[in-house]
């Protein structure tokens, strides 16, 4: 069941992405995309209904929790309304909402009816109405199973709320106060300073001058940071929707491409199997450097690779060098030496040739 | 008890993660409930079905809406509204539409092409399905009833780390028990063979053999939850067995271990992980690691009546050793020097055994050893 959690996860995410396009927070509009995805049809299964739909739920969740922004969580109530009520099974699974989240889920509820979102607080109040939660102690069953490789938990970037902190704290009216303080921090000391009257203390400085505009303009950097990156953000999936149909986010598109680079590249494989492995031809050299910056292991060139690489030899010698070396080269002697051998071999062969003969005779 | 060691720590009774997806921080279970019961109005834990009517009379009342705008979100927010198909065609729930473009879809598609392990067993037919057994059981008698707002905690004993292959961890059994349950409830409810077996020689009174059970000469039991051991003292003969692993972590210098008794401990009074695997020992040394994977408040569609907890919602099923004879029943006798036997040592089921082995009148034919025999899958 649990190689169902990506598939399920890409699923939800490309109907969040949709829905936060619309830049709506209405039911009817996500139920149109529910409905134009054919997302009901994900309970269409034979067996293991029950761990299915607890996996879809438990999915569904984590996007109706905080480190999201306010429409993705109401798009994450939605799927929860909706996974609930579709699923096949009976009793109906239900969520589970985890003590340290029920804090958020309030608040949840009374920034949608601060807004007036009558049906986004009418689908969350129907769900408790209908027992549709469990109150647990953790959001999923733990069973201290320990993954081999531990998948990070990927949040997608584009569901998240921007952060908007330091503008709520350098305001106008927070600059104003403190280059009031400033002022008036400013004329004590001179003052002081005249009563004293020694060069010291008038040279004293512990706060930077011009520490407002300081703090004014590094929040102006840091908003337009966020809008740049915004507009690049935003730009891109424009131009993608008109030549696509499906509306991925370019994000997931870019990192679906990795992904299908990084399984192309023929894994290490285990010493025994080293002699079958696939080999791949890449097709464009842009590619190879690409893995190249990707994998932190390259595999080295042979040494007779780069030896031939790195020394030339001419004539005679470089003849020799290319050529393949054998084992029996390795032990052979020198020409001179060896002609020397072989001759004396031959004398020594016809000698006892001969001696042998005599013998034959004798007897 | 465990609460008051740590007043400092104010959200030791909110659990979070220690570490991600695998275990929560320590936690206080009975204030864990109160915490849940404080957050909640009574309608949200009670077992009586919501009134839809109502509520939206209620939430038209508190938003200020009238009954045109009530009827209207009521007709958008239906469920209606998110089937795909058209009223009475409706297709074949549990097939995999062809042209879909779900990614799970795709994924089901390749799985269900993939060869399905197929069981002969009438046993695995329903074995994912033992909870649903009980699921929203009413009781007969309203004394039974189980209160509302009462912790269900889901718990799974795993098989004692004498068996080969532990390598994999399997959940022996998972059983469902209630806040107000002691330990030594869960005690009685884990059923092991090594309870069960029998130390003797009985070749010459083989009807002697079931009176000398370990459960019933061995009594002692612990179990370890955050740094304490919970004891078994419920009967005379029981002895402290955590004593020795407590005195060996005092002379090495290790934290302080407690120890507290099991039968006046209910899991309320508990502080435990979720999640974090913990200690039941019996027999001596037949170790099981014990999870605590859930605990949650009970909900309508749990099983209502007291009397079916502890409940069991989980059981793996172990191959048994047959008789050497038969072939068909479960292997009961264990001989050795045994004149009639095929293989020294050999395994016979009661019926084979004595038909070997004793003649009409139950007299000892032969020269051999025999051992009563407790298979492992004895509790299948």
């Amino acid at each position: 069941m649990e190689s169902y959690r990506k598939p399920v996860k890409s699923d939800c995410e490309a109907l969040l992405s949709r829905f936060q396009q619309t830049q709506s927070v209405r039911f009817e509009v996500f139920s149109n995309i529910w409905k134009e995805m054919k997302f009901v049809q994900i309970f269409r299964q034979s067996h293991n209904k029950r761990a299915f739909c607890r996996l879809v739920l438990d999915v569904a969740y984590c996007y109706f929790m905080p480190p999201f922004s306010f429409q993705i969580r109401v798009g994450g109530l939605y799927l929860l309304y909706s996974f609930y009520h579709c699923q096949t099974t009976s009793p109906p699974e239900q969520i589970r909402v985890a003590l340290k989240d029920w804090e958020d889920v309030r608040n949840f509820e009374k920034e949608s009816l601060d807004a007036q979102h009558l049906d986004v607080a009418y689908i969350l109040q129907q769900l408790m109405t209908c027992k549709a939660f469990l109150f647990t102690a953790m959001p999923t069953l733990l069973h201290y199973s320990r993954k081999r490789t531990e998948e990070k938990p990927e949040l997608c970037d584009e569901f998240m709320e921007r952060p908007c902190r330091p503008q709520e704290l350098i305001n106008t009216q927070l600059s104003e106060e403190m280059s009031n303080i400033h002022e008036l921090y400013k004329n004590t000391k001179a003052s002081i300073s005249s009563q004293m009257s020694t060069a010291a203390a008038a040279s004293v400085s512990l706060i930077r001058g011009g520490i407002v505009s300081e703090l004014c303009s590094a929040v102006m950097e840091f908003y337009n940071w966020q809008q740049n990156r915004d507009t690049v953000g935003e730009a891109q999936p424009s131009q993608e929707r008109i030549s696509s149909q499906q509306e991925c986010s370019n994000r997931a598109t870019l990192l679906a491409a990795i992904k299908s680079k990084a399984y192309e590249e023929p894994s290490e494989a285990v010493k025994s199997r080293r002699h079958r492995q696939v080999e791949i031809d890449l097709p464009a050299e842009e590619d190879k450097s690409f893995l190249k910056l990707r994998h932190s292991r390259v595999t080295k060139p042979s040494l007779k690779n780069r030896t031939k690489e790195q020394i030339h030899m001419s004539g005679d010698l470089g003849r020799e060098a290319a050529r393949t070396t054998l084992i029996n080269h390795l032990v052979t002697l020198e020409p001179a030496l060896q002609e020397k051998i072989k001759s004396e071999r031959r004398f020594k062969s016809l000698n006892e040739y001969l001696e042998s003969q005599t013998k034959s005779t004798s007897h | 008890m465990a609460a008051s060691e740590q007043p400092a720590e104010p959200s030791s009774s909110i659990p979070d993660y220690e570490f991600m997806n695998l275990c929560s921080t320590p936690f206080h279970i009975g204030s864990f409930r109160d915490e849940w019961l404080k957050r909640l109005k009574p309608e949200n834990v009670s077992f009586q079905p919501g009134d839809l009517d109502s509520f939206e009379a209620r939430f038209a009342a508190a938003m200020g809406v009238g009954e045109e705008t009530m009827t209207e979100l009521r007709s958008v927010c239906s469920v209606d509204s998110l089937l795909c198909h058209s009223g009475d065609q409706e297709p074949d729930p549990e097939v995999v539409p062809p042209n879909a473009t779900l990614q799970t879809l795709t994924h089901r598609k390749k799985q269900n092409n993939k060869p399905q392990k197929r069981t002969n067993n009438r046993h695995d037919l329903y074995v994912d399905e033992l909870d649903r057994l009980t699921a929203g059981r009413l009781p007969e008698t309203e004394a039974n009833r189980l209160p509302e707002g009462e912790l269900i905690l889901t718990i799974n004993i795993y098989f004692p780390n004498t068996v080969e292959k532990f390598n994999h961890l399997r959940a022996h059994t998972t059983l469902l028990m209630t806040g107000s349950h002691t330990l030594a409830d869960l005690r009685d409810a884990v059923c092991c063979v090594s309870d069960l077996q029998v130390c003797g020689e009985f070749s010459s009174t083989p009807d002697m053999a079931p009176d000398f059970m370990s459960k019933d000469l061995f009594k002692s039991a612990y179990f370890f939850f955050e740094g304490v051991f919970y004891n078994d003292m419920r009967y005379p003969e029981c002895q402290d067995i955590s004593s020795t692993t407590i005195d060996w972590a005092k002379s090495h210098n290790y934290p302080q271990f407690s120890t507290a008794k099991m039968e006046d401990t209910r899991f309320l009074d508990l502080k435990v992980k979720v999640g974090y695997p913990y200690l039941y020992c019996h027999q001596g040394d037949c170790e099981h690691l014990v999870i605590i994977t859930d605990v949650r408040l009970a909900h309508r569609s749990d099983c209502l009546d007291t009397d079916l907890y502890p409940l069991l919602t989980h059981k793996n099923r172990l191959v048994t050793q047959k008789c050497s004879v038969c072939h068909v029943f479960i292997g009961r006798w264990y001989t050795t020097r045994d004149q009639f036997a095929p293989s020294d040592p050999c395994l016979f089921c009661d019926k084979c055994f004595r038909m070997l082995h004793y003649d009409k009148e139950g007299n000892k034919l032969g020269a051999f050893l025999a051992y009563p025999y407790v298979d492992r899958g004895a509790f299948n």
